[in-house]
């Protein structure tokens, strides 16, 4: 990370613009155990009161690790129940890194979110349907199988 | 650089600017070799 990804001007300034950064050696007792940490890097993303939303363990290479930023600030958006941001972040996503590992989980909690947001079914089957489409050997294809019956 | 990334080496810095800019946490543990 410190080689490749971080020197990236488009990561540091996401992570600049977007997120407060913070590095612990992981073996920095007692915030590794807290956290389970077994293997470097591990990489977390944390609501303002620590709690964690999304994580990910070893090397991401700039254009995996700044959809995998939005990845996370979304699932945290939509944890906390703000889903229009959450949408935003997604579709930001999509438009920018659709060919990301990040991008399936993107297309999965997008429609959640809308769901969640609308209380309408349609997009849950829309997303089945990209899924099956655009991402069809992801696990997030498999999650989806359910929604072609909606 | 433009991008250089301003890392805090603490969790109690970090989630003090993190209330204070309204922005999530980005944590990386790493290898201290």
């Amino acid at each position: 990370m410190d080689a490749v990804t971080y020197p990236d001007d488009m990561v540091g300034e996401f992570i600049q613009r977007n997120l407060v950064a913070v590095r612990v050696p992981s073996d920095a007792k007692p915030l590794s155990r807290q956290f389970n940490v077994v293997w470097t890097p591990t990489l977390v993303i944390l609501d303002q009161d620590g709690k964690e939303h999304h994580r990910t363990t070893g090397f991401l290479p700039p254009a995996e690790l700044i959809p995998s930023l939005l990845l996370g600030i979304g699932k945290l958006h939509f944890e906390q129940e703000r889903f229009e941001n959450a949408i935003s972040l997604f579709d930001k996503l999509l438009a920018q890194y659709a060919g990301s590992h990040s991008a399936a989980e993107a297309v999965y909690y997008r429609a959640v979110s809308r769901y969640k947001a609308t209380k309408k079914a349609e997009p849950l089957k829309e997303a089945y349907q990209q899924l099956q489409a655009d991402y069809p050997s992801s696990e997030w294809a498999q999650r989806a199988a359910p929604y072609r019956l909606l | 650089m433009a991008g250089k990334i301003q890392w805090e080496k603490d969790m109690d810095t970090a989630l003090r600017r993190a209330k204070s800019e309204g922005k999530p946490v980005f944590l990386d543990f790493f290898n201290p070799g």
